[in-house]
């Protein structure tokens, strides 16, 4: 799986692209722990190049998801395939996680949180 | 003295079809192989030692007589021994061969027998200086014309008188040379290509453990899965049920289960659990226990389901998760209360109308999070309705072209089959799914439940 990822001030966007299966969920495992490790804390999931995920795929979302909330950190995602969606819905992730259209207004969010409110 | 040098050249040849031999025989042995390995043991060096001892007094006897002086290989058993073995085999080997040249005499006695405990014992060091490794094929060719050279300083230096040390010198220096370095060549061959030989095997080896482990990971993960499936399915009155579940090669940890409550009131269960493998199985064993042990008594669906995912959840590591749908089936009043904990919608198609309706209710997976809202539903079940529970391995089954057999095919098959029996409704989806895939691997569990009403005669014909 090609997996890019690029950075926006202290947000980091991944882009991961093809099948999220389960082995391809393992090349973003170890692609998500390696950010976090490294230290990165706000990471936004640009989805527009997922058309499928798998319960793997979700499962290292989740993985990501707790162990960012636990540093005081967030995982965001934007962009999703309306297929890939309803699959996020299914489980009841849609819950869980903040969801964007536009990949700005997810790292936008991250600087809007950022800032202390009056 | 062209001739003569041919000759000698050619008799000491002619020995080398003995060293190929002599070499094939020693390298094959267990206690070369064992030296190989880096296991020196006080038996495989005594062996050693006897062996190219041996194989160095031969390289004596076998001699070809120039002016009353022997050329030879007397040098070849202790220079190899020694570069393979270390210094103990070498300097072994070459007091072997060197004491019995001494006893044989001659001007050149004295000399000859130091030339060759020298050769074993420098080879010996070799061997520790390289790090107790066998120096290859090119270090031990020019080492051992290193040697022979020596050896023939040796002579000059020491051998009296020195006028005929010359001349010994000038016929055999040539012919002992290449004589020594060319069976140097073969035996280090051998030993290189045994070296190899047990390098591939080694790795095949890892290869093939590595192979069997995991092919025993993927038994281990099925037979845990199927040994917690339910070995049959209840007769419920006025209902008729049938469930599968096709595992994967790789097991997806799916499962389903059925749960008597109380006379007249049964629980339904079918579940993915996330991830594959033994993992997959194992939480899928405890997931089902935790509903189990949530279901009984007066629990609504809600409150079993809300027990159940705190259960799991408390127990969930590394984001494990579990979709499950929890339905208890009222036999008496013909109610379906359902939970839906982000589990693919179960379909439920009218037996009269054909029409669709999908179990959905606001739900998360269990074992995301703990306290999780969990929505309880009601549906009323008509004669000739059917219920289809499935995992994702039904709808997301791949063709050659990675299409997804997906939910409307699914629809469409209960749809038009909606008369037949549950267990033959299982069947003919099964079937389906697995004619759509044919070909392509199938990457995750099937698992597949139906639940008929039955028609008021059709009970009466079967009772």
């Amino acid at each position: 799986m090609k997996i890019d990822n690029k950075s926006s001030g202290d947000v980091e966007i991944i882009l991961p692209a093809g099948r999220l299966d389960a082995p391809s969920s393992e090349e973003l495992q170890e692609r998500m722990v390696g950010l976090i490790d490294g230290g990165c804390r706000k990471i936004v999931a640009n989805f527009s190049g997922v058309e499928y995920i798998s319960s793997s795929g979700l499962r290292v979302m989740l993985a990501s998801l707790k162990r960012l909330r636990k540093a005081g950190g967030d995982l965001k995602l934007a962009r999703l395939h309306p297929y890939v969606r309803e699959t996020f819905e299914i489980a009841g992730f849609t819950q869980l996680f903040e969801i964007y259209d536009r990949e700005e207004e997810a790292v936008g969010e991250f600087g809007r949180q950022d800032r202390p409110s009056q | 003295m062209a001739a003569i040098i041919d000759s000698v050249l050619l008799t000491l040849i002619e020995k080398i079809c003995v060293i190929v031999v002599a070499a094939y025989l020693i390298t094959r042995t267990r206690s070369f192989s064992e030296i190989l390995d880096g296991r020196l043991t006080a038996k495989n060096q005594a062996v050693m030692v006897l062996i190219f001892g041996a194989f160095s007094v031969f390289g004596t006897v076998s001699g070809v007589e120039v002016f009353g002086v022997v050329a030879n290989v007397r040098d070849l058993g202790p220079v190899i021994g020694g570069l393979v073995g270390g210094p103990v085999v070498g300097l072994g080997a070459s007091l072997i061969g060197g004491g019995y040249r001494f006893l044989q005499g001659g001007f050149t006695g004295l000399a000859c027998s130091i030339a060759t405990i020298l050769a074993g014992s420098l080879a010996g060091l070799v061997y520790i200086l390289n790090r107790r490794r066998f120096v290859g094929v090119v270090g031990a060719v020019i080492l051992s014309a290193l040697f022979e050279s020596l050896h023939m300083l040796l002579v000059l230096l020491i051998a009296e008188p020195q006028t005929e040390a010359v001349l010994v010198v000038r016929a055999t220096a040539g012919p002992m040379i290449v004589s020594n370095s060319v069976g140097a060549f073969i035996f280090a061959l051998m030993t290189r290509n045994l070296i190899r030989e047990r390098e591939t095997a080694l790795e095949r080896d890892e290869y093939h453990s590595e192979l069997e482990k995991k092919r025993l990971e993927l038994k281990i993960a099925q037979e845990i899965q199927q040994s917690f499936l339910p070995d049959a399915v209840p007769r419920l009155q006025g209902f008729d049920l049938a469930a599968t579940s096709l595992p994967a090669k790789e097991v997806g940890g799916d499962f389903y289960d059925f749960i008597s409550i109380t006379e007249g009131r049964t629980g339904l269960v079918i579940a993915d659990v996330s991830g594959k493998s033994v993992p997959a199985a194992l939480f899928m064993v405890l997931s089902r226990a935790m509903v189990r042990a949530s279901a009984s008594g007066e629990r609504t669906a809600e409150e079993v389901a809300k027990i159940a995912n705190d259960l799991i959840a408390a127990d969930s590591k590394s984001g494990m998760f579990v979709t499950l749908f929890y339905a208890i089936l009222d036999q008496e009043a013909r109610t379906l209360r359902y939970v839906n904990a982000g589990h693919n919608p179960p379909l439920v198609l009218s037996g009269d109308t054909g029409d669709l309706t999908l179990l959905k209710t606001r739900g998360i997976a269990m074992g995301v999070m703990e306290d999780a809202e969990m929505e309880e539903r009601k549906i009323k079940l008509s004669e000739g309705d059917v219920v289809v529970f499935y995992t994702d391995g039904v709808t997301e089954a791949v063709d050659y072209g990675l299409d997804q057999f997906g939910v409307e095919r699914l629809v469409e098959i209960v749809r038009f089959n909606r008369h037949l029996s549950a267990a033959d409704l299982v069947e003919k989806i099964t079937g389906a799914v697995l004619a759509f895939s044919e070909g392509e691997p199938q990457f995750d569990d099937i698992t597949l439940m139906v639940l008929k009403g039955e028609r008021k005669n059709e009970g009466e014909l079967r009772a």
